[in-house]
């Protein structure tokens, strides 16, 4: 993944803490198609089979098997630049895992960030839930709107890597979509999601996301206009 | 007591590190903790020191704008001066060299800069362009009172935060 994760937490063993850090090196050492001996790397030169992988690669197979299925096939990381690719999917389900651990082992509440994809539970403070800050895509020092409550938001969008969606009918750049935001229960779908609608382009991807139970879009057209699905509730940045 | 810390995804090199902020009850101050070693992935990192004092409620994490405000900090870190400032070390990583400088005021980050910037093609030359104002704002805004975190498109360069590290290493934080 090659990505900053932030980590805030309430309670719990400190030692909770490292042991989430540690599975979040591991995730990178087992995912990352940029380190040249990763199980994903050597699945995609074809070195090994995925029968004879561990079980964390096997389980994410799994889930994009699964988003392929939800999303119509938007999101389809079989037919990527150089194979199998689960880039989309498995810095938001790495997330949502640590924050599961930081859970299991007692901590009260926790937020997790990679590199904006939140998974969170719990609440940081009796009288409120965590709120998360959405960029504006045009102008990402600014926040454009906060959504809280959320045990996962997560983003994609074009205009921070360039153009690194590729349609899969095409094998062609998405330009229609500026960034997609997806909130939900779980934060691997909510990531696939978005990666999806970002693919899609903005009237797919709403159709796409107001199909699927508990989870809501907000989109940025490249002409800067937002459309949302029916249950999708933000305020507007102060 | 809330912790909130930045904890790096290795990079091609295997940097590794943990950043935590500690906020103080009372609210207004956020102090500043690196924790974290370069070490590469594997087991070691964490284990804040500073986290075994965690009894206290969590207070609201309300701070008001990043910098200058403060009315009750003090019951930290009194004998630092008012604004400091260090760079950290230089960071090679996947697309170039990245140093950065930043700016610690009544101990809060004020201000992450980069003083190094060679990125080693213009292709990343320009994300650097786009990358890092993003991930200086995130760091100062994840210290903003009303958001816990920001969401948006990724790009991130776990340099910047290793070199944002040892920046704050040098500070003693």
């Amino acid at each position: 993944m090659g990505t900053v994760f932030s980590i805030t937490v309430m309670g719990g063993p400190d030692l909770a803490t490292a042991a989430a850090c540690a599975f979040l090196h591991q995730a990178d050492q087992d995912f990352s198609p940029w380190i040249q001996d990763s199980w994903i790397s050597r699945i995609r030169r074809g070195e090994v089979d995925l029968a004879a992988a561990p079980a964390p690669i096997r389980e994410v197979h799994g889930l994009c098997l699964e988003a392929l299925r939800v999303t119509d096939g938007w999101f389809d990381p079989w037919r990527l630049p150089g194979g199998f690719d689960p880039t989309g999917l498995v810095k938001g389900w790495a997330a949502e895992r640590a924050a599961e651990m930081l859970r299991d082992s007692g901590a009260a509440a926790a937020m997790v960030n990679g590199a904006g994809d939140i998974a969170c539970f719990g609440r940081p403070d009796p009288e409120r839930d965590w709120r998360v800050g959405l960029e504006d895509p045009f102008d990402p020092s600014r926040i454009a709107m906060v959504v809280e409550g959320w045990p996962a938001v997560a983003t994609s969008g074009t205009y921070q890597r360039g153009l690194h969606l590729i349609r899969p009918a095409s094998g062609r750049p998405a330009v229609s979509v500026r960034a997609a935001t997806v909130v939900g229960p779980r934060l691997w779908l909510a990531d696939a999601l978005a990666t999806a609608a970002a693919v899609a382009g903005v009237g797919a991807g709403m159709e796409m996301v107001e199909a699927v139970d508990g989870y809501e879009l907000l989109v940025v057209g490249e002409d800067g206009r937002r459309s949302w699905t029916s249950g999708f509730t933000a305020e507007a940045a102060a | 007591m809330r912790r909130y810390q930045i904890v790096l995804g290795a990079t091609a090199a295997g940097l590794a590190g943990v950043l935590s902020y500690h906020t103080v009850s009372g609210g207004t101050g956020v102090t500043l903790q690196a924790t974290g070693n370069a070490s590469s992935a594997g087991s070691s990192s964490t284990s804040a020191p500073a986290g075994s004092s965690s009894t206290t409620a969590a207070p609201t994490p309300t701070t008001a704008g990043s910098s200058g405000t403060s009315a009750n900090a003090p019951s930290t870190t009194t004998t630092a001066p008012s604004v400091r400032r260090a760079q950290g070390t230089e960071e090679e990583y996947r697309y170039g060299l990245l140093e950065l400088q930043v700016t610690v005021s009544s101990g809060k980050i004020t201000d992450v800069q980069p003083v190094v910037d060679e990125a080693t093609d213009p292709r990343s030359a320009e994300i650097n362009a786009q990358a890092i104002p993003m991930l200086r704002d995130q760091a100062l805004q994840a210290q903003s009172a009303n958001i816990d975190g920001v969401s948006g498109a990724s790009y991130t360069s776990a340099a910047f935060e290793a070199s944002l590290q040892s920046a704050l290493n040098k500070l003693g934080r």
